[in-house]
């Protein structure tokens, strides 16, 4: 079949437009005219310009057609003006023509209207652009693209912000760059990578380093892309700064941590958690110490288990909780078991506990093991009770005592009294016959007899001493404000006598003005003290020295002599009655003087006490009225 | 100068020879009676309605009735109760002086040292009772 090309290139629904070496039009097809509204004959000899969109663009279909020669062909693209002035988008492929021997005849020109495919075109990319806009706006959230190598491509406002990298310090480079460095030798980020290409998701918490090198706390989810061939393409990746958040969470948790550790630390109380229902759910150490469970043993049980038998059997927990959830409270103390077995007295506090929308969610229950209280109260009371049973057996013993004491001080009364009658009868006669004795006669028969009266003088005044010493504690005390001066010279007065015959020096140094107390027997005490100096003073001119003074709030006294002292074993039994240190040869005495002083003190609720050096001379001391309230007679 | 009518309760023979003695050198009282505790006086008193003693000088310390039944005997009796009792004894006791005068005694006189100073004694017992007035 031989091919007429002139009736192909009229027929043929495509624009072909034939131009000459210089451009200009020579052939347009019938098609030309569909797409462009020129007919051939508007065309012919006109510059391919015409077909462009102004007539300024003549440089630019030159520049093309030189193109074209240089590659072959050049394919034009762009708005080109139709005859009645409107537009349409046009593909122009342009190509040079040769003949047989490479002459170039001109050109082909094969004009195309995409127009309805270009509007879809810039629909798409003007909303990729607003997506594009959108996306690069957003602060909140880093977004940026990364190509399927993990390479960054884009990056948005919010990835700046939180990240610190400005776009183009970071397109380009690789997405691993906001990795811990722990992260980047376990090869996290290609793992990550791996994850969402095969799940098509990777998301995360967990820490990602700024630009500065600070950490962050974010939220990561990379989403890998494939295009409309299924090709992946890419991923987005969108990262949210979560410190703020991660904060207020981390102080909660160390808050709650803080009080979880120290309700689990606390091993005076049992504290622990039920359910609602009844079941252990927390355990501590005070818990674990009390009942003897450990926390893994304990857990999920029924607290019941905590209860004896018959509680049991009772229904005593379960209306334990019923009360707890109905009053807010349960409180008891009640026997417990340990996991022994063994029981114990708890005191039991159970509390309905509920959460932050008001729901009940169980209860805390506080357990305290009160057995070592319950122990000590026991033990309190019995040794209350011995006391009681000692008081009593003292009171008793004490009413015996006294009457004991009554009966001896009425038997030295009575045997003193009734000693004095014979003495004195046995004196009278020896004084009679004293008395009628012819005193030149009988000399040996007088000396005998002036002994016999010595001895019955003595004998008295024992029997004195012994009578006088029975009725202080008899008497009742006289107390009155004395003069402390008064005292000291009425006692001195009274052994004048002999304070002569040892040729002794009294010096007195007072600071007390007065005292109170019974006069009689304090001028006694001092006398007794006075006489005991010079009695017990060896040397010529014996030197006692009576003193007064003030001394932590109550008053003291001292009488020191330079005589012959006293032993230190002795020191503590100079006050014992009938006690007597010396032979009666070299210091006559009764042995009741020292225990009448101590009486007399002791009375005036006070302390008497010597203090001696043998050889140099011994002082007493006594103290008046120290003790008003300790000593004064019940 | 007037002698008073002296009763001696005494139970000490010895004393009782010595007291006499004493009483008679001083001449300062007629002795009517010695007896030797209270049993004694008030038979002797119950004898003798008609002419009683001005003083009973009674010893504290006797077998029978002692100072203490003479005293309260003598006082709540309204035939004698104008009888003035001096108690007489060695004890120097104040608590028993007290105990004395407190149940009625008129007065209280410690005896001598010795039965040989008994004269000096009735002398003092004198002088007390016209200081006292205790005879009415």
């Amino acid at each position: 079949m031989i091919v007429d090309y002139n009736v192909l290139l009229q027929g043929l629904t495509e624009a072909i437009v034939i131009l000459d070496i210089e451009g200009y039009i020579i052939y347009s097809n019938p098609a030309v005219v569909d797409i462009t509204g020129h007919t051939p004959e508007d065309l012919l000899n006109k510059h391919l310009t015409v077909l462009y969109q102004t007539a300024q663009d003549q440089v630019k279909a030159e520049y093309e057609l030189g193109l074209s020669l240089k590659k072959g062909k050049f394919l034009s693209e762009g708005w080109r003006l139709k005859k009645d002035g409107s537009h349409y988008w046009a593909e122009m492929f342009i190509s040079p023509l040769y003949d047989g021997q490479s002459k170039r005849l001109g050109y082909s020109c094969i004009i195309r209207d995409v127009s309805e495919k270009k509007k879809l075109d810039i629909e798409l990319r003007q909303n990729e652009q607003r997506f594009r806009l959108m996306v690069e706006a957003v602060r909140d959230y880093a977004i940026f693209m990364l190509d399927p190598t993990g390479h960054i491509m884009s990056w948005n406002e919010g990835a700046k912000r939180i990240k610190g990298y400005s776009a183009d310090e970071i397109i380009g480079k690789h997405f691993s760059t906001f990795y811990t460095s722990e992260d980047l030798e376990s090869k996290k980020p290609e793992r990550e990578l791996k994850i969402a290409v095969a799940t098509g998701k990777y998301e995360e918490v967990g820490w990602r380093v700024r630009k500065n090198g600070s950490v962050f706390w974010a939220n990561v989810v990379i989403t890998a892309l494939f295009n409309d061939q299924n090709k992946h393409i890419g991923f987005s990746k969108v990262t949210r700064d979560l410190t703020d958040k991660k904060e207020a969470e981390e102080s909660l948790r160390q808050s709650e941590e803080r009080y979880r550790s120290l309700v689990e630390q606390v091993t005076d109380y049992g504290i622990f958690m039920l359910d609602e229902k009844g079941r252990i759910i927390s355990w501590n150490e005070g818990a674990k110490k009390i009942k003897g469970y450990e926390e893994t043993e304990v857990i999920g049980k029924y607290f019941s288990i905590f209860y004896p038998e018959e509680d049991v059997l009772n229904g005593k927990p379960a209306l334990e909780l019923k009360i707890a959830k109905s009053e807010g409270k349960y409180e008891e103390e009640g026997w417990r078991i340990r996991k022994d077995g063994t029981l114990f007295w708890a005191s039991v506090v159970i509390t309905a506990v509920y959460n932050n929308q008001g729901i009940h969610i169980g209860f805390s229950k506080v357990t305290r093991d009160l057995t070592e209280r319950k122990e000590s109260e026991r033990a309190l009371r019995e040794s209350y009770e011995r006391y009681r049973l000692l008081a009593n057996e003292l009171r008793v013993t004490n009413t015996e005592l006294s009457y004991a004491n009554q009966e001896l001080e009425q038997f030295t009364s009575i045997v003193s009294h009734d000693l004095q009658e014979p003495i004195r009868s046995i004196k009278s006669f020896l004084q009679l016959i004293n008395i009628k004795l012819n005193n030149e006669q009988n000399e040996d028969l007088k000396l005998y007899i002036e002994k016999a009266i010595s001895s019955a003088d003595r004998m008295k005044q024992l029997i004195q001493n012994l009578l006088h010493y029975s009725q202080l504690g008899k008497t009742e005390l006289v107390e009155e404000q004395i003069n402390v001066d008064e005292l000291i010279s009425e006692a001195i007065q009274n052994i004048r006598t002999s304070i002569e015959k040892s040729n002794a020096q009294i010096t007195v140094q007072n600071d007390v003005k007065t005292v109170e107390g019974d006069r009689i027997q304090l001028v006694q005490l001092i006398q007794n003290l006075l006489s005991n100096a010079l009695k017990f003073t060896d040397t010529e001119s014996p030197k006692v020295k009576i003193s007064g003074f003030h001394e932590n709030g109550h008053v003291k006294f001292s009488v020191s002599d330079n005589g012959i002292g006293i032993a230190e074993t002795d020191l503590n039994k100079v006050f014992e009655i009938f006690r007597r240190l010396h032979t009666k040869k070299l210091y006559p005495g009764t042995g009741i003087g020292l225990a009448i002083c101590k009486k007399i003190v002791d009375r005036h609720r006070g302390r008497i006490w010597p203090e001696s050096k043998p050889g140099k001379g011994t002082t007493f001391y006594f103290t008046l009225n120290e003790q008003k309230e300790i000593l004064e007679p019940a | 100068m007037k002698k008073y009518k002296i009763i001696i309760v005494e139970n000490d023979e010895d004393e009782q020879l010595f007291m006499k003695e004493g009483f008679d050198s001083a001449g300062l009282f007629d002795i009517v009676a010695q007896v030797r505790n209270g049993d004694t006086l008030f038979e002797w008193l119950d004898k003798n309605k008609s002419s009683l003693p001005d003083v009973i000088l009674s010893d504290l310390n006797m077998p029978g009735k002692n100072g203490y039944d003479v005293i309260n005997e003598v006082r709540t009796n309204p035939l004698y109760n104008h009888i003035p009792v001096v108690i007489t004894s060695t004890s120097s006791t104040k608590t028993i002086i007290e105990k004395c005068l407190s149940s009625g005694a008129a007065d209280y006189i410690v005896k001598p040292e010795t039965f040989v100073e008994y004269v000096p004694y009735v002398q003092n017992l004198y002088k007390r009772i016209e200081e006292k007035q205790l005879v009415k």
